[in-house]
């Protein structure tokens, strides 16, 4: 062998021997540095604007309507979350439960109690106080799931900064229906969470998308539920032609954003679909009783069949319902509930897929809290409403839960030395996932601290 | 041999100057701008856009308004869009009143069906090059319906933009 063909080889060989075990089999060019701490992470975002006092601070009704006109027997506090917090429920003007049967006792005075033995804050850590830097849903909801409040974030926009659902698909190198977000409806923002603008990120990491009230409803099962089921076959040559036309138009036209489901995603998310659809509703509901189904506690339930099925890396699920509060005190408190129970059912929902018991971890935090001073408007129990728009509304709480997390700590207070933001939730289920470094190196998050760093 | 050597250089340079210069032709036809021929298709359907025009490419009718306004919310209540149009357009095709030529016309005159989609959903003539792909793409797989065609240009990108 001549010499120049000999060192060509060898730094060929050096090379390959240095690049070849980084390109791993999921694509990814690196191995993640952190410790996976779960398989996968269920993320909760308890939205809607929940106000401090009657979720954590488990006062019910005190602060928020006898306050003005103490009546020492209205003072009724206690804990409307059993699912999720440890304490007794209210024993007087329960209104948030079941309804009993007419002429048995006052609307919704019935408890369905917690369907978890243990509540959540047993298996896992509850922080009581965290602030949340937005006291509005827009820029809350984008701020769980970026880790930043995007000081250009606008309204009904995609977020400026990358979502969860782009580090774990672009650091983990996870496929995109190991990426859920599964949306409480097609308004405000909501559809617009599942991934961001950024240049480095964007769509090619974009999570799978569903908002079941609309995917699944009515308009779903009218538009959506009669599909032509064509052969394999069929489809491969649609596509070949599709591909044609795409390369003809790609010189001069571009690409659509697309998050990438790959043909083979795309035939298992239309045959998810179908399953759903044949289902039905009262399929997917079955199990949870008719008092506590709530649009909340829908959206949960089809979650959990999304869970069931692709048993996702990262799962974000969106509530809203506690938002009635702008106008209906009673109405909140009985979405506080279900919603609890939501979490409950989720939960117990997890435990009970193989794949996933015992490997999945829990995070949940609502995106913004209430105001301390009520509105004006009285429901039909003459309890006032509130808005959120005044300090209070950056008072809230954070929870995670299960595989990674200590069990059974309360965090009352936080070291000053960290900052307390619910935006740092973000990190958190990169840290579980065990791409926190990767994370933080993109440099796009508000803080390198993620909860567990507060322990 | 050096006394040679200067003017070997000299007759050198200079037949690569003389080379080197321009000669201007008059051809005394007009000038032409050639692009693509997509290239004017530079602006994204809105969804309702793209929704209210497949329908009438299929059905060779319009939209209610309300149908038009509940599909446009299906399509948004789905993340990934090009599965979205994939459903609707599949769920489409099983409608009994969607307008399609027969196979039978179809494979009779290829050409004049490939000059009838292309103006029907891309508002152009095909080039030569698209001719000649699709027609032996038809040709040789005879599994391949007018149906199918349809589907994969209602999918395409050039039909998300106009």
């Amino acid at each position: 062998m001549k010499r120049r063909s000999f060192l060509k080889n060898t730094a060929l060989a050096t090379a390959g021997t240095i690049a070849v075990p980084y390109i791993l089999p999921s694509g990814r060019l690196f191995a993640q540095t952190g410790t996976q701490l779960a398989e996968h992470v269920v993320y909760v975002l308890f939205a809607g604007g929940v106000r401090h006092q009657e979720a954590v601070g488990q006062r019910y009704l005190k602060d928020s309507q006898y306050a003005y006109d103490p009546i020492p027997e209205n003072d009724v506090e206690g804990n409307i979350m059993p699912n999720m917090l440890v304490g007794e429920e209210p024993e007087l003007k329960r209104v948030y439960g079941i309804d009993p049967p007419e002429g048995a006792g006052p609307p919704g005075s019935i408890s369905v109690g917690s369907v978890l033995g243990n509540p959540l804050q047993n298996q896992g850590v509850l922080f009581k106080e965290m602030t949340c830097g937005s006291a509005g849903h827009y820029i809350g909801l984008s701020s769980l799931i970026s880790g930043n409040y995007g000081s250009t974030q606008g309204l009904r926009s995609k977020p400026t900064q990358p979502t969860i659902f782009e580090y774990v698909r672009r650091h983990m190198g996870a496929p995109a229906t190991k990426t859920w977000f599964v949306g409480n409806g097609i308004g405000n923002s909501t559809p617009l969470l599942n991934y961001s603008v950024d240049p480095d990120y964007g769509a090619q990491y974009g999570a799978n998308f569903f908002a079941p009230s609309v995917t699944f409803g009515e308009l779903g099962i009218e538009y959506l539920s009669d599909a032509k089921n064509y052969h394999p076959d069929e489809m491969l040559s649609i596509y070949e032609m599709k591909e044609f036309l795409d390369n003809s138009f790609y010189t001069t036209g571009g690409v659509l954003p697309s998050i990438g489901n790959t043909d083979e995603e795309k035939f298992n998310i239309r045959l998810f679909m179908d399953y759903l659809y044949e289902k039905g509703p009262s399929g997917v509901l079955a199990g949870i009783p008719g008092g506590m189904v709530s649009g909340d506690v829908r959206n949960i339930a089809y979650a959990c069949e999304v869970m069931q099925w692709f048993k996702p890396t990262v799962t974000v699920v969106n509530i809203s319902g506690v938002d009635s509060c702008h106008g209906n005190f009673t109405n909140y408190l009985r979405a506080l509930y279900r919603a609890d129970y939501g979490v409950g059912y989720l939960w117990n929902y997890i435990q009970s897929i193989p794949e996933m018991a015992g490997n999945t971890a829990l995070v949940l935090a609502p995106e913004c809290g209430r105001n301390s001073e009520p509105n004006a408007i009285t429901d039909f129990n003459d309890w006032f409403a509130y808005d959120h728009s005044d300090a209070n509304a950056n008072r809230t709480f954070a929870m995670m839960a299960g595989s990674g997390v200590p069990n059974g700590e309360t965090i009352e207070n936080i070291s000053p030395a960290f900052s307390t933001d619910t935006a740092q939730c973000c990190l958190t289920v990169a840290e579980l996932l065990g791409i926190k470094e990767e994370v933080i190196s993109a440099g796009k998050v508000i803080s390198p601290h993620s909860l567990f760093d507060m322990l | 041999m050096k006394k040679y050597l200067i003017p070997i250089i000299g007759i050198l340079l200079l037949s690569c100057f003389s080379a080197c210069e321009e000669y201007s032709y008059v051809y005394e036809v007009n000038a032409a701008d050639v692009d693509a021929i997509t290239a004017n298709k530079n602006k994204l359907k809105t969804t309702s856009q793209y929704v209210a025009v497949m329908y009438v490419n299929l059905f060779q009718k319009p939209l209610s308004a309300n149908q038009l306004y509940d599909i446009s919310r299906v399509i948004l209540s789905i993340g990934d869009k090009e599965l979205a149009h994939e459903i609707l357009i599949s769920n489409f095709m099983n409608e009994p009143d969607v307008i399609l030529p027969s196979n039978e016309s179809m494979r009779a005159d290829i050409p004049l069906f490939l000059d009838d989609v292309y103006e029907r959903f891309l508002i152009r003539a095909p080039s030569e090059a698209e001719k000649e792909f699709f027609i032996r793409y038809i040709e040789a797989r005879p599994d391949v319906t007018p149906e199918m065609v349809y589907f994969a240009f209602a999918l395409s990108n050039e039909y998300q933009f106009y």
